[in-house]
């Protein structure tokens, strides 16, 4: 299985974290493969990361993010309309990506996008959020209640959890 | 079961009477244990003696009675929706109750929204391929809707129960009954909705029996 890029939208609509892991079969010379870029160390060095789109890629990845938002908020909208409240929007699949998409009842949002064999990955998000983000940011003192641009989950526990966790999903 | 897991694949197995007896009965797999491998016999003994069953889900029909679509069997599709490239709404039909009722200014709004969400979905496309499409399947809790877009922008939507096989079947018969019964009409103008009897009727005539 090969994943893309994970997303984590609070629920002001805001991006919180963004992950891409690049795909081995893209040429990337300028990016070193083991070094993800995130929301929070785009902010930092705001030139280099965000600006310049991923190699191959046609956005830049804090577009991405947004459009992302956009699809899955309209999806999700659409999908509560034609089959009640109590329905909730899981993944869809396109010819080339796969997007699934898990929703808490605080409205945070994960989204993970995977090729396309890949089965229904909503556990395993729900897992990202039990294991890592609740053990990692929610738990954490010094983190805030609130991540304005991906303040607080940033730390290294969780990427380091994210990394390793990614790794495991068959 | 996978989304697009072909029901086709799976009724191949029951072959030639002679074929069956070669491959099957007499080598059989290694790791069998004899007592698996004579329940497997006694299975396909009784099969034989019935007659060759069709394999596909659900169907009960001997093998040469059975038809292509009479393998498309306990379907149940909810409704189906036709956009124009515009993204305007031009057919819509409810089949089997599941989806909420709407009124019809609603449904003009979904079709508007996901119009712009299906032209976004391939802009997201975070391989490099070229000619990326846009949203295909979509999964909920209680149904999965089917998109096929054909070469000109319309948009087929086929909403059906939620891991029911086939679907990109149904969709492509239904684009067929729309170039048979639409597109052939004399009287129908491009990208208004469509007021066709023989469409509407054939469309619940393949629907329909196949629940």
């Amino acid at each position: 299985m090969v994943v893309f890029s994970f997303f984590i939208f609070d629920r002001h609509c805001e991006c919180i974290y963004l992950r891409q892991w690049l795909d081995a079969t893209t040429p990337s010379p300028a990016q070193p493969l083991s070094r993800p870029v995130t929301a929070s160390s785009a902010a930092t060095n705001t030139t280099s990361a965000v600006e310049k789109p991923p190699a191959g890629n046609k956005l830049s990845m804090a577009e991405q993010a947004k459009l992302v938002f956009g699809v899955i908020f309209s999806l999700r909208n659409m999908v509560k309309k034609l089959c009640g409240p109590d329905d909730s929007f899981l993944c869809y699949r396109t010819g080339q990506y796969k997007l699934h998409y898990y929703e808490t009842i605080t409205s945070l949002r994960f989204v993970m996008l995977t090729d396309i064999r890949t089965e229904n990955l909503k556990s395993s998000l729900h897992q990202i959020y039990v294991n890592l983000y609740v053990e990692y940011v929610v738990k954490n003192p010094l983190s805030p209640v609130e991540h304005p641009g991906g303040e607080g989950v940033n730390n290294e526990m969780f990427e380091l959890g994210i990394d390793s966790f990614v790794r495991t999903i068959p | 079961m996978p989304a697009d897991w072909d029901i086709w694949a799976v009724s191949d197995w029951v072959t030639k009477p002679g074929e069956w007896r070669n491959e099957v009965m007499e080598e059989g797999p290694e790791e069998l244990s004899t007592g698996s491998r004579k329940r497997e016999r006694k299975k396909r003994r009784q099969a034989r003696e019935t007659g060759f069953k069709c394999s596909a889900l659900l169907c009960s029909e001997p093998r040469p009675r059975c038809c292509r679509w009479y393998h498309i069997v306990a379907m149940v599709v909810y409704a189906v929706l036709i956009l124009n490239k515009a993204g305007g709404l031009i057919f819509q039909r409810d089949f089997n109750p599941g989806l909420q009722k709407l009124t019809s200014n609603d449904y003009l709004i979904l079709a508007g929204t996901f119009h712009g969400v299906h032209a976004i979905t391939s802009q997201i496309s975070p391989t490099n391929e070229t000619g990326a499409s846009g949203l295909e399947v979509l999964e909920s809790e209680n149904f999965v809707m089917r998109c096929f877009q054909t070469l000109t922008g319309t948009k087929f939507l086929v909403f059906a129960e939620p891991r029911q096989p086939n679907l990109d079947v149904v969709v492509r018969r239904v684009y067929e009954l729309y170039s048979d019964y639409v597109m052939k009409n004399p009287f129908y103008q491009i990208e208004m909705p469509i007021r066709s009897e023989g469409f509407e009727r054939h469309l619940s005539a393949y629907i329909k029996p196949h629940q």
